[in-house]
């Protein structure tokens, strides 16, 4: 594909988000209260959400990659103990390790109290970081064995040699399941309103109950339907791009 | 401090009634879903991989809707938002209907790869034998193509069933709420935990080394 016409698609592909940016702005009347819910849903709700992500994502991918790393050396103890890491944070549902990370560690030690919103980001990474370990791996063992060979003869430890040689080309194959992580780790965000931490999806629920008070509270009706489905077209805007990306990047790379 | 008073033998013998009841929800809720999303994948994939027309479409709409919107927020909208419209759920129902939709976007997809992948010369084969169509698919692409997509859709239901804990959220009683419930009562944080963990882990790897026996035992003779 040349580079013009990858242009001309992502011009394309801006078009109808402009399309419903000018309906969302000007064609639709918004209820009254449509507003402020807006308001505090983009400016709390939003940051939060995308803060969560941020840290999660790069968290899971630093500690993945490093651990798939390590869990190509053919020490057995070594291997056992990342497996075990793996495969537990992988087994577990989400919700679960965010409980124990959010109730459990505190138990533990009053030192490992969080916010509900860093227990989030720290389940994000244990979870995450299994994910990317497995895929690192699987990217790490598809290098030939030739370019281990070469880094050896260029006098590269195995230190230099991973990093310099092998993982700048495991990296390429790891961008599409990473993009894919970053489109999971935005969505299990939301894990975050179980604990009572305020991103988007809590900022919309404490809104939509917020609206069934009586005046001056509320407006003493239900919204939860355009609330939740409006919720739903951010999470589709933003998370859309991102799997076509990851779907597009696969084509291109591997 | 909790720790110097850990007991998970009391904890277990103490609650084991209600986290066995919560256990026998979150298997109902899960055995439920995963069989309404067997039979969702099986008819959109095929749907799909034939591009039937209308539900192929709405098909495609139906995965990038839930495959890019968070499994909660879908929870939410069928809870809270369904009564609005006059649909009153109990939450039992919302558990299994809410993630048997999304297991069955993912096992769609799932579905239709597996048929995709059945090489078009089977079908020619089946239709030179004097098949219909449908005598086709159910001789020809679906035992092949099923068989390729079991692996994939396996892991749909496992997710299945680890996504059964999210409706905490709409408080339904079943292993997690359960788990959590007594621990908030109990202030036995760490025991309660330890259950929770130890019967999802052991739910979901004697589920995947079930997937790694049936996969060798289904492998078709061509493939490797």
């Amino acid at each position: 594909m040349s580079r013009r016409s990858l242009l001309l698609r992502l011009t394309l592909a801006l078009l109808p988000l402009l399309a419903l940016y000018v309906f969302a702005a000007y064609v639709v009347e918004w209820p009254e209260w449509a507003e402020p819910i807006a308001r505090y849903v983009f400016t709390v709700g939003l940051p939060a959400t995308l803060r969560v992500s941020a840290i999660a994502v790069v968290g899971a991918t630093l500690l993945g990659i490093v651990l798939g790393t390590l869990l190509t050396i053919k020490w057995r103890p070594s291997r056992l103990v990342i497996r075990l890491y793996v495969e537990i944070f992988r087994g577990l549902p989400i919700l679960v390790t965010v409980f124990i990370v959010y109730f459990g560690l505190p138990a533990i030690s009053t030192s490992l109290k969080f916010d509900p919103l860093a227990a989030t980001a720290i389940a994000l990474v244990l979870w995450g970081s299994a994910q990317v370990a497995e895929a690192t791996r699987g990217a790490v063992q598809s290098i030939p064995r030739e370019q281990h060979e070469a880094a050896a003869a260029l006098g590269f430890g195995w230190v230099g040699a991973h990093g310099f040689v092998i993982l700048p080309q495991a990296l390429r194959r790891l961008l599409p399941p990473l993009v894919g992580l970053l489109v999971n780790i935005i969505q299990n965000s939301t894990l975050a309103a179980a604990i009572g931490g305020v991103e988007l999806l809590q900022a919309a629920k404490s809104q939509s109950e917020r609206l069934t008070f009586f005046p001056p509270a509320g407006i003493g009706e239900i919204h939860a339907f355009e609330i939740f489905a409006g919720l739903m077209v951010i999470f589709f805007l933003i998370s859309f791009p991102l799997t076509r990306l990851a779907a597009f990047l696969e084509k291109r790379l591997v | 401090m909790l720790l110097a008073t850990y007991d998970l033998w009391a904890f277990v013998s103490e609650n084991w009634r209600e986290l066995l009841d919560g256990l026998i929800n979150t298997l109902k809720v899960s055995m439920v879903a995963i069989a309404g999303s067997f039979v969702i994948g099986l008819v959109l994939g095929a749907a799909r991989a034939h591009r039937v027309p209308v539900v192929s479409q709405f098909t495609a709409v139906y995965v990038e809707i839930v495959r890019n919107t968070p499994i909660l927020v879908q929870i939410f909208l069928i809870f809270f938002a369904l009564p609005q419209a006059g649909i009153r759920l109990n939450a039992f129902t919302v558990a299994w209907l809410s993630v048997m939709l999304w297991g069955g976007a993912f096992n769609s997809e799932n579905f239709r790869a597996g048929f995709e992948a059945v090489p078009h010369r089977y079908r020619e084969a089946g239709y030179a034998l004097g098949f219909s169509p449908r005598a086709t698919f159910f001789n020809v692409t679906l035992p092949i193509g099923g068989r390729i997509s079991l692996p994939s859709s396996i892991n749909t239901y496992i997710s299945v069933l680890k996504n059964t804990s999210l409706v905490y959220v709409i408080g339904y009683e079943e292993l997690t709420t359960t788990a959590i419930n007594i621990a908030a009562l109990s202030l036995e944080t760490l025991e309660a935990l330890t259950v929770l963990g130890l019967v999802y882990l052991t739910l979901v790897w004697s589920l995947s080394a079930g997937i790694r026996k049936l996969e060798t035992k289904l492998a078709l003779p061509e493939r490797h």
